[in-house]
Protein backbone atom coordinates (compact mmCIF):
# COMPACT_ATOMS: atom_id res chain seq x y z
CA UNK A 1 0.00 0.00 0.00
CA UNK A 2 1.47 3.36 -0.91
CA UNK A 3 2.06 5.85 1.86
CA UNK A 4 -1.56 6.83 2.21
CA UNK A 5 -1.21 9.51 4.74
CA UNK A 6 1.73 11.22 3.16
CA UNK A 7 -0.93 12.51 0.85
CA UNK A 8 -2.87 13.84 3.76
CA UNK A 9 0.21 15.46 5.14
CA UNK A 10 1.10 17.04 1.87
CA UNK A 11 -2.39 18.39 1.44
CA UNK A 12 -2.35 19.91 4.87
CA UNK A 13 1.14 21.20 4.38
CA UNK A 14 -0.06 22.97 1.30
CA UNK A 15 -2.97 24.48 3.19
CA UNK A 16 -0.66 25.66 5.88
CA UNK A 17 1.67 27.24 3.38
CA UNK A 18 -1.29 29.09 1.96
CA UNK A 19 -2.50 30.32 5.27
CA UNK A 20 0.99 31.38 6.31
CA UNK A 21 1.51 33.36 3.15
CA UNK A 22 -1.96 34.86 3.48
CA UNK A 23 -1.09 36.01 6.94
CA UNK A 24 2.10 37.56 5.71
CA UNK A 25 0.18 39.34 3.01
CA UNK A 26 -2.06 40.84 5.60
CA UNK A 27 0.96 41.85 7.58
CA UNK A 28 -0.19 40.17 10.74
CA UNK A 29 2.60 37.76 11.27
CA UNK A 30 2.75 35.83 14.49
CA UNK A 31 4.18 37.80 17.32
CA UNK A 32 7.29 36.54 18.95
CA UNK A 33 6.34 35.37 22.36
CA UNK A 34 8.65 34.14 25.05
CA UNK A 35 10.06 30.83 24.08
CA UNK A 36 9.43 31.48 20.44
CA UNK A 37 6.85 28.75 20.18
CA UNK A 38 4.60 30.69 17.91
CA UNK A 39 7.43 31.82 15.68
CA UNK A 40 8.58 28.26 15.42
CA UNK A 41 5.13 27.11 14.53
CA UNK A 42 4.77 29.68 11.83
CA UNK A 43 8.20 29.60 10.33
CA UNK A 44 10.73 27.04 11.32
CA UNK A 45 8.87 23.83 11.84
CA UNK A 46 8.18 21.74 8.76
CA UNK A 47 4.58 21.42 9.72
CA UNK A 48 3.98 17.86 8.84
CA UNK A 49 7.42 16.51 8.51
CA UNK A 50 7.02 13.06 9.85
CA UNK A 51 6.81 13.31 13.54
CA UNK A 52 9.91 11.90 15.14
CA UNK A 53 8.04 10.89 18.24
CA UNK A 54 7.82 7.22 17.46
CA UNK A 55 11.52 6.69 17.88
CA UNK A 56 11.83 9.16 20.72
CA UNK A 57 9.88 7.02 23.13
CA UNK A 58 10.47 3.41 24.03
CA UNK A 59 7.00 2.88 25.49
CA UNK A 60 3.83 4.57 26.68
CA UNK A 61 5.30 5.35 30.08
CA UNK A 62 7.95 7.43 28.33
CA UNK A 63 5.28 9.38 26.53
CA UNK A 64 3.36 9.92 29.74
CA UNK A 65 6.50 11.12 31.52
CA UNK A 66 7.18 13.50 28.67
CA UNK A 67 3.68 14.92 29.08
CA UNK A 68 4.12 14.98 32.85
CA UNK A 69 7.34 16.97 32.49
CA UNK A 70 5.40 19.68 30.73
CA UNK A 71 2.43 19.54 33.07
CA UNK A 72 4.71 19.93 36.10
CA UNK A 73 6.24 22.95 34.42
CA UNK A 74 2.84 24.48 33.71
CA UNK A 75 1.35 23.78 37.11
CA UNK A 76 4.35 25.23 38.94
CA UNK A 77 4.24 28.26 36.69
CA UNK A 78 0.63 29.11 37.54
CA UNK A 79 0.86 28.09 41.18
CA UNK A 80 3.82 30.33 41.87
CA UNK A 81 2.78 33.14 39.57
CA UNK A 82 -0.72 33.43 40.95
CA UNK A 83 0.69 33.37 44.46
CA UNK A 84 2.93 36.33 43.63
CA UNK A 85 0.42 38.54 41.80
CA UNK A 86 -2.82 39.80 43.25
CA UNK A 87 -6.05 39.47 41.33
CA UNK A 88 -6.37 43.24 40.99
CA UNK A 89 -3.36 43.37 38.69
CA UNK A 90 -5.28 41.54 35.98
CA UNK A 91 -8.11 42.63 33.72
CA UNK A 92 -11.56 41.67 34.92
CA UNK A 93 -12.12 37.94 34.96
CA UNK A 94 -8.63 37.01 33.89
CA UNK A 95 -7.35 36.04 37.31
CA UNK A 96 -10.26 33.67 37.90
CA UNK A 97 -9.64 32.00 34.56
CA UNK A 98 -5.96 31.63 35.41
CA UNK A 99 -6.96 29.94 38.65
CA UNK A 100 -9.02 27.49 36.59
CA UNK A 101 -6.07 26.86 34.31
CA UNK A 102 -3.83 26.27 37.31
CA UNK A 103 -6.30 23.76 38.69
CA UNK A 104 -6.51 22.01 35.31
CA UNK A 105 -2.75 21.62 35.15
CA UNK A 106 -2.80 20.25 38.67
CA UNK A 107 -5.45 17.72 37.67
CA UNK A 108 -3.36 16.72 34.66
CA UNK A 109 -0.31 16.21 36.87
CA UNK A 110 -2.26 14.07 39.32
CA UNK A 111 -3.85 11.96 36.58
CA UNK A 112 -0.54 11.38 34.81
CA UNK A 113 1.31 10.52 38.01
CA UNK A 114 -1.38 8.05 39.02
CA UNK A 115 -1.40 6.46 35.62
CA UNK A 116 2.37 6.09 35.39
CA UNK A 117 2.43 4.50 38.82
CA UNK A 118 -0.40 2.14 37.95
CA UNK A 119 1.53 1.07 34.85
CA UNK A 120 4.54 0.26 37.02
CA UNK A 121 6.55 3.28 35.97
CA UNK A 122 8.27 6.01 37.91
CA UNK A 123 6.76 9.45 37.40
CA UNK A 124 9.19 12.32 36.90
CA UNK A 125 9.18 14.81 39.75
CA UNK A 126 8.63 18.52 39.63
CA UNK A 127 11.86 20.40 38.97
CA UNK A 128 13.04 23.89 39.86
CA UNK A 129 12.13 26.48 37.27
CA UNK A 130 12.89 30.06 36.41
CA UNK A 131 10.38 31.62 34.07
CA UNK A 132 12.06 34.98 33.93
CA UNK A 133 8.98 37.17 34.04
CA UNK A 134 9.11 40.50 35.84
CA UNK A 135 5.50 41.54 35.84
CA UNK A 136 1.98 40.51 34.92
CA UNK A 137 2.51 41.23 31.23
CA UNK A 138 5.59 39.01 31.17
CA UNK A 139 3.76 36.34 33.12
CA UNK A 140 0.88 36.29 30.62
CA UNK A 141 3.29 36.17 27.72
CA UNK A 142 5.11 33.15 29.13
CA UNK A 143 1.75 31.53 29.91
CA UNK A 144 0.75 31.75 26.27
CA UNK A 145 4.08 30.35 25.14
CA UNK A 146 3.75 27.41 27.53
CA UNK A 147 0.21 26.59 26.47
CA UNK A 148 0.87 26.85 22.75
CA UNK A 149 3.95 24.68 23.18
CA UNK A 150 1.94 22.21 25.21
CA UNK A 151 -0.57 21.75 22.41
CA UNK A 152 2.19 21.17 19.89
CA UNK A 153 3.92 18.74 22.22
CA UNK A 154 0.83 16.59 22.70
CA UNK A 155 0.06 16.69 18.99
CA UNK A 156 3.60 15.61 18.20
CA UNK A 157 3.66 12.79 20.72
CA UNK A 158 0.17 11.32 20.43
CA UNK A 159 1.09 9.04 17.53
CA UNK A 160 3.67 7.35 19.73
CA UNK A 161 1.01 6.16 22.16
CA UNK A 162 0.14 2.52 21.65
CA UNK A 163 -2.60 2.04 24.21
CA UNK A 164 -5.95 3.32 22.94
CA UNK A 165 -7.15 4.27 26.40
CA UNK A 166 -4.09 6.39 26.93
CA UNK A 167 -4.57 7.98 23.53
CA UNK A 168 -8.14 8.87 24.47
CA UNK A 169 -6.96 10.34 27.71
CA UNK A 170 -4.28 12.39 25.98
CA UNK A 171 -6.95 13.67 23.62
CA UNK A 172 -9.01 14.94 26.52
CA UNK A 173 -5.99 16.81 27.86
CA UNK A 174 -4.72 18.34 24.63
CA UNK A 175 -8.09 19.88 23.83
CA UNK A 176 -8.03 21.66 27.16
CA UNK A 177 -4.48 22.85 26.53
CA UNK A 178 -5.69 24.25 23.21
CA UNK A 179 -8.54 26.02 24.98
CA UNK A 180 -6.01 27.55 27.38
CA UNK A 181 -3.74 28.55 24.49
CA UNK A 182 -6.60 30.23 22.66
CA UNK A 183 -7.60 32.20 25.73
CA UNK A 184 -4.06 33.27 26.57
CA UNK A 185 -3.39 34.40 23.03
CA UNK A 186 -6.59 36.39 23.32
CA UNK A 187 -5.58 37.93 26.63
CA UNK A 188 -2.20 38.84 25.15
CA UNK A 189 -3.87 40.58 22.23
CA UNK A 190 -2.82 37.89 19.78
CA UNK A 191 -4.89 35.78 17.43
CA UNK A 192 -6.50 32.99 19.49
CA UNK A 193 -6.27 30.62 16.50
CA UNK A 194 -3.45 31.75 14.22
CA UNK A 195 -3.62 28.82 11.86
CA UNK A 196 -6.20 26.39 10.50
CA UNK A 197 -4.03 23.55 11.81
CA UNK A 198 -1.95 23.06 14.94
CA UNK A 199 1.75 22.45 14.48
CA UNK A 200 2.99 19.21 16.03
CA UNK A 201 6.45 19.56 17.53
CA UNK A 202 8.94 16.80 18.17
CA UNK A 203 10.23 16.25 21.68
CA UNK A 204 13.54 17.71 20.58
CA UNK A 205 11.84 20.91 19.47
CA UNK A 206 9.76 21.09 22.61
CA UNK A 207 12.70 20.53 24.88
CA UNK A 208 14.59 23.29 23.10
CA UNK A 209 11.78 25.63 24.02
CA UNK A 210 11.34 24.37 27.55
CA UNK A 211 14.91 23.74 28.67
CA UNK A 212 15.73 27.40 29.42
CA UNK A 213 13.00 27.32 32.07
CA UNK A 214 14.73 24.55 34.00
CA UNK A 215 17.18 25.62 36.71
CA UNK A 216 20.00 23.16 37.05
CA UNK B 1 -18.20 11.63 -6.63
CA UNK B 2 -21.89 11.23 -7.01
CA UNK B 3 -24.64 13.00 -5.25
CA UNK B 4 -26.40 9.73 -4.58
CA UNK B 5 -23.49 8.29 -2.69
CA UNK B 6 -23.24 11.36 -0.54
CA UNK B 7 -26.92 11.17 0.10
CA UNK B 8 -26.66 7.50 0.94
CA UNK B 9 -23.98 8.29 3.45
CA UNK B 10 -26.13 10.84 5.15
CA UNK B 11 -29.10 8.53 5.06
CA UNK B 12 -27.08 5.91 6.82
CA UNK B 13 -26.19 8.48 9.44
CA UNK B 14 -29.79 9.48 9.73
CA UNK B 15 -30.86 5.90 10.07
CA UNK B 16 -28.42 5.38 12.87
CA UNK B 17 -29.77 8.47 14.45
CA UNK B 18 -33.43 7.76 14.27
CA UNK B 19 -32.94 5.15 16.88
CA UNK B 20 -30.91 7.44 19.05
CA UNK B 21 -33.48 10.18 18.72
CA UNK B 22 -36.31 7.83 19.46
CA UNK B 23 -34.50 6.81 22.57
CA UNK B 24 -33.82 10.38 23.44
CA UNK B 25 -37.52 11.13 23.33
CA UNK B 26 -38.07 8.64 26.06
CA UNK B 27 -35.13 9.79 28.05
CA UNK B 28 -35.07 13.47 27.22
CA UNK B 29 -34.84 14.20 30.87
CA UNK B 30 -32.22 11.53 31.04
CA UNK B 31 -30.13 13.07 28.28
CA UNK B 32 -28.21 14.77 30.98
CA UNK B 33 -27.75 11.42 32.62
CA UNK B 34 -26.31 10.04 29.42
CA UNK B 35 -23.95 12.94 29.30
CA UNK B 36 -23.05 12.44 32.89
CA UNK B 37 -22.28 8.86 31.97
CA UNK B 38 -20.06 10.09 29.15
CA UNK B 39 -18.62 12.60 31.53
CA UNK B 40 -18.15 9.80 33.97
CA UNK B 41 -15.50 8.44 31.70
CA UNK B 42 -13.74 11.71 32.13
CA UNK B 43 -14.22 11.63 35.83
CA UNK B 44 -12.41 8.33 35.86
CA UNK B 45 -9.41 10.14 34.50
CA UNK B 46 -9.09 12.06 37.67
CA UNK B 47 -9.42 8.86 39.60
CA UNK B 48 -6.83 6.17 39.98
CA UNK B 49 -5.58 6.20 36.46
CA UNK B 50 -6.12 7.16 32.88
CA UNK B 51 -6.32 3.49 32.06
CA UNK B 52 -9.81 2.19 31.86
CA UNK B 53 -11.24 5.03 29.84
CA UNK B 54 -12.56 3.81 26.56
CA UNK B 55 -15.30 4.88 24.26
CA UNK B 56 -17.66 2.02 23.74
CA UNK B 57 -17.89 2.67 20.03
CA UNK B 58 -14.69 1.19 18.67
CA UNK B 59 -16.68 -0.68 16.07
CA UNK B 60 -18.35 2.45 14.71
CA UNK B 61 -16.14 2.90 11.71
CA UNK B 62 -15.09 0.42 9.09
CA UNK B 63 -11.89 2.26 8.34
CA UNK B 64 -10.11 5.59 8.16
CA UNK B 65 -12.25 6.84 5.28
CA UNK B 66 -15.34 6.49 7.44
CA UNK B 67 -13.67 8.34 10.28
CA UNK B 68 -12.61 11.13 7.97
CA UNK B 69 -16.09 11.34 6.45
CA UNK B 70 -17.51 11.63 9.93
CA UNK B 71 -15.18 14.57 10.54
CA UNK B 72 -15.99 16.00 7.12
CA UNK B 73 -19.71 15.87 7.84
CA UNK B 74 -19.15 18.17 10.78
CA UNK B 75 -16.72 20.42 8.93
CA UNK B 76 -19.22 20.92 6.09
CA UNK B 77 -21.81 21.83 8.66
CA UNK B 78 -19.49 24.31 10.36
CA UNK B 79 -18.16 25.89 7.20
CA UNK B 80 -21.64 26.39 5.75
CA UNK B 81 -22.76 27.83 9.04
CA UNK B 82 -20.07 30.53 9.12
CA UNK B 83 -20.26 31.24 5.40
CA UNK B 84 -24.01 31.73 5.66
CA UNK B 85 -24.08 33.95 8.70
CA UNK B 86 -20.91 35.91 8.02
CA UNK B 87 -22.68 36.85 4.82
CA UNK B 88 -25.98 37.49 6.54
CA UNK B 89 -24.70 39.63 9.40
CA UNK B 90 -22.47 42.60 8.74
CA UNK B 91 -19.66 43.76 10.96
CA UNK B 92 -21.86 46.70 11.83
CA UNK B 93 -24.61 44.38 13.01
CA UNK B 94 -22.13 42.54 15.18
CA UNK B 95 -21.06 45.80 16.74
CA UNK B 96 -24.66 46.85 17.21
CA UNK B 97 -25.13 43.62 19.13
CA UNK B 98 -22.33 44.64 21.46
CA UNK B 99 -19.35 42.82 20.04
CA UNK B 100 -15.99 44.49 19.47
CA UNK B 101 -15.09 45.10 15.84
CA UNK B 102 -12.36 42.43 15.92
CA UNK B 103 -15.02 39.76 16.44
CA UNK B 104 -15.98 40.06 12.78
CA UNK B 105 -12.39 39.30 11.79
CA UNK B 106 -12.28 36.34 14.14
CA UNK B 107 -15.48 34.86 12.74
CA UNK B 108 -14.11 35.22 9.22
CA UNK B 109 -10.93 33.53 10.33
CA UNK B 110 -12.93 30.63 11.77
CA UNK B 111 -14.83 30.36 8.50
CA UNK B 112 -11.53 30.15 6.62
CA UNK B 113 -10.31 27.43 8.99
CA UNK B 114 -13.42 25.34 8.51
CA UNK B 115 -13.06 25.67 4.76
CA UNK B 116 -9.43 24.56 4.98
CA UNK B 117 -10.56 21.55 7.02
CA UNK B 118 -13.23 20.71 4.45
CA UNK B 119 -10.77 20.99 1.59
CA UNK B 120 -8.10 18.88 3.23
CA UNK B 121 -10.45 16.16 4.39
CA UNK B 122 -12.10 16.01 0.97
CA UNK B 123 -8.72 15.75 -0.74
CA UNK B 124 -7.47 13.06 1.54
CA UNK B 125 -10.59 10.95 1.36
CA UNK B 126 -10.33 11.09 -2.40
CA UNK B 127 -6.68 10.17 -2.31
CA UNK B 128 -7.47 7.25 -0.04
CA UNK B 129 -9.86 6.02 -2.71
CA UNK B 130 -12.95 6.93 -0.75
CA UNK B 131 -15.98 9.04 -1.57
CA UNK B 132 -16.02 12.30 0.29
CA UNK B 133 -19.37 13.35 1.65
CA UNK B 134 -20.54 16.67 0.28
CA UNK B 135 -22.17 19.76 1.65
CA UNK B 136 -25.83 19.36 2.46
CA UNK B 137 -28.63 21.78 3.17
CA UNK B 138 -28.92 22.80 6.77
CA UNK B 139 -31.25 24.57 9.08
CA UNK B 140 -29.59 26.23 12.03
CA UNK B 141 -32.42 28.18 13.59
CA UNK B 142 -30.33 31.33 13.81
CA UNK B 143 -32.44 34.47 14.08
CA UNK B 144 -30.05 37.21 15.11
CA UNK B 145 -26.43 37.96 15.93
CA UNK B 146 -26.73 36.70 19.47
CA UNK B 147 -28.12 33.36 18.36
CA UNK B 148 -25.46 33.19 15.65
CA UNK B 149 -22.69 33.50 18.20
CA UNK B 150 -24.43 31.20 20.69
CA UNK B 151 -24.93 28.54 18.02
CA UNK B 152 -21.34 28.89 16.90
CA UNK B 153 -20.29 28.11 20.44
CA UNK B 154 -22.45 25.01 20.52
CA UNK B 155 -21.09 23.77 17.19
CA UNK B 156 -17.45 24.30 18.14
CA UNK B 157 -17.80 22.60 21.50
CA UNK B 158 -19.61 19.75 19.80
CA UNK B 159 -16.85 19.50 17.19
CA UNK B 160 -14.18 19.43 19.84
CA UNK B 161 -15.95 16.64 21.67
CA UNK B 162 -16.40 14.76 18.41
CA UNK B 163 -12.71 14.84 17.50
CA UNK B 164 -11.79 13.98 21.07
CA UNK B 165 -13.97 10.91 20.86
CA UNK B 166 -12.98 9.86 17.35
CA UNK B 167 -9.21 10.26 17.35
CA UNK B 168 -8.86 6.77 18.79
CA UNK B 169 -10.21 5.28 15.57
CA UNK B 170 -7.10 6.48 13.77
CA UNK B 171 -4.68 4.87 16.19
CA UNK B 172 -3.42 2.54 13.48
CA UNK B 173 -2.62 5.42 11.16
CA UNK B 174 -0.05 7.61 12.86
CA UNK B 175 -0.06 10.37 10.30
CA UNK B 176 -3.82 10.53 9.99
CA UNK B 177 -4.08 10.58 13.75
CA UNK B 178 -1.61 13.42 14.01
CA UNK B 179 -3.34 15.33 11.26
CA UNK B 180 -6.73 14.87 12.93
CA UNK B 181 -5.31 16.16 16.18
CA UNK B 182 -4.02 19.28 14.47
CA UNK B 183 -7.61 20.01 13.49
CA UNK B 184 -8.90 18.99 16.91
CA UNK B 185 -6.75 21.60 18.63
CA UNK B 186 -8.02 24.36 16.38
CA UNK B 187 -11.64 23.39 17.03
CA UNK B 188 -10.87 23.59 20.74
CA UNK B 189 -9.37 27.05 20.24
CA UNK B 190 -12.50 28.18 18.43
CA UNK B 191 -14.67 26.73 21.20
CA UNK B 192 -12.67 28.50 23.86
CA UNK B 193 -12.97 31.87 22.14
CA UNK B 194 -16.67 31.48 21.43
CA UNK B 195 -17.30 30.55 25.04
CA UNK B 196 -15.67 33.85 26.00
CA UNK B 197 -17.94 35.71 23.59
CA UNK B 198 -20.92 33.88 25.01
CA UNK B 199 -19.97 34.71 28.56
CA UNK B 200 -19.17 31.20 29.69
CA UNK B 201 -15.94 29.62 30.79
CA UNK B 202 -13.53 29.08 27.89
CA UNK B 203 -12.40 25.85 29.53
CA UNK B 204 -15.12 24.45 31.77
CA UNK B 205 -13.38 21.20 32.63
CA UNK B 206 -9.85 19.94 33.22
CA UNK B 207 -10.52 17.15 30.74
CA UNK B 208 -12.45 17.48 27.52
CA UNK B 209 -15.54 15.31 27.30
CA UNK B 210 -15.15 12.80 24.51
CA UNK B 211 -18.40 12.42 22.59
CA UNK B 212 -19.29 9.23 20.81
CA UNK B 213 -20.35 9.36 17.17
CA UNK B 214 -23.89 8.50 18.27
CA UNK B 215 -23.99 11.45 20.61
CA UNK B 216 -22.58 13.79 18.02
CA UNK B 217 -24.85 12.65 15.25
CA UNK B 218 -27.85 12.83 17.49
CA UNK B 219 -27.05 16.47 17.96
CA UNK B 220 -26.04 17.29 14.40
CA UNK B 221 -28.50 15.37 12.28
CA UNK B 222 -31.53 17.54 13.00
CA UNK B 223 -29.57 20.39 11.45
CA UNK B 224 -29.23 18.52 8.18
CA UNK B 225 -32.40 19.00 6.17
CA UNK B 226 -31.45 17.36 2.90
CA UNK B 227 -29.18 17.11 -0.08
CA UNK B 228 -28.14 20.08 -2.10
CA UNK B 229 -30.06 20.51 -5.34
CA UNK B 230 -28.48 18.76 -8.30
CA UNK B 231 -27.47 22.08 -9.79
CA UNK B 232 -25.02 22.23 -6.97
CA UNK B 233 -25.50 25.96 -6.77
CA UNK B 234 -28.45 26.05 -4.45
CA UNK B 235 -28.33 28.31 -1.49
CA UNK B 236 -28.34 27.00 1.98
CA UNK B 237 -31.55 26.90 3.87
CA UNK B 238 -31.29 28.41 7.25
CA UNK B 239 -34.69 29.84 7.78
CA UNK B 240 -37.85 28.28 9.00
CA UNK B 241 -35.92 25.77 11.01
CA UNK B 242 -36.19 25.11 14.63
CA UNK B 243 -33.51 25.21 17.22
CA UNK B 244 -34.17 21.60 18.05
CA UNK B 245 -30.82 20.42 16.83
CA UNK B 246 -28.98 23.13 18.64
CA UNK B 247 -30.83 22.35 21.80
CA UNK B 248 -29.97 18.71 21.38
CA UNK B 249 -26.38 19.70 20.84
CA UNK B 250 -26.51 21.86 23.90
CA UNK B 251 -28.04 18.99 25.78
CA UNK B 252 -25.27 16.70 24.66
CA UNK B 253 -22.90 19.08 26.33
CA UNK B 254 -24.95 19.38 29.45
CA UNK B 255 -26.08 22.89 28.61
CA UNK B 256 -29.70 23.53 29.35
CA UNK B 257 -31.92 25.54 27.03
CA UNK B 258 -32.32 28.13 29.73
CA UNK B 259 -28.58 28.45 30.03
CA UNK B 260 -28.35 28.80 26.28
CA UNK B 261 -30.90 31.58 26.32
CA UNK B 262 -29.11 33.23 29.19
CA UNK B 263 -25.91 33.06 27.21
CA UNK B 264 -27.58 34.78 24.34
CA UNK B 265 -28.67 37.56 26.62
CA UNK B 266 -25.22 37.81 28.10
CA UNK B 267 -23.37 37.72 24.86
CA UNK B 268 -22.76 41.42 24.90
CA UNK B 269 -19.51 43.21 25.16
CA UNK B 270 -17.58 40.38 26.76
CA UNK B 271 -14.79 40.97 24.38
CA UNK B 272 -15.01 44.67 25.00
CA UNK B 273 -14.31 43.98 28.61
CA UNK B 274 -11.10 42.28 27.63
CA UNK B 275 -7.73 43.95 27.25
CA UNK B 276 -7.46 46.60 24.60
CA UNK B 277 -5.93 45.66 21.31
CA UNK B 278 -7.64 42.32 21.02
Amino acid sequence: MPALHTLFLEAISEERAHSVSRRTLFGSGAKLVAGGAVAMAAVASPAFARVAAAQDFSNDIDVLNYALTLEHLEYAFYRDGLASFSAGLFEDGVYDNLVDIRDHEDAHVVALVDTIVSLGGTPVAEAVYDFGYQNVAGFLSVAAALENTGVSAYDGAAAAIENVDLLNAAGTIVAVEARHASYLNFVNGDDPFPSAFETPLTPTQVLEIATPFFVQ
Amino acid sequence: MTQSKALAYHQSLTGALEQAQWQSLTRRGALRTAVVAAGGATVMLTGPALIGYRSAMAQDFAGPVDVLNYALTLEHLEYTFYRTFNQQFSGMELEMAGFASIVRTRLESIEAHELAHVDVLTDVIGQLGGTATTEMMYSFGVTDVASYVATAGVLENLGTGAYTGAAQFLIDNDDLLTAALTIHGVEARHASYLNVLNGTSPFPEAFETALTPAQVLEAATPLIVGAMPDTGTGSTANDGGTSLGILAAAGAMGIGAAALAARRRESRSDEQAMPAGV
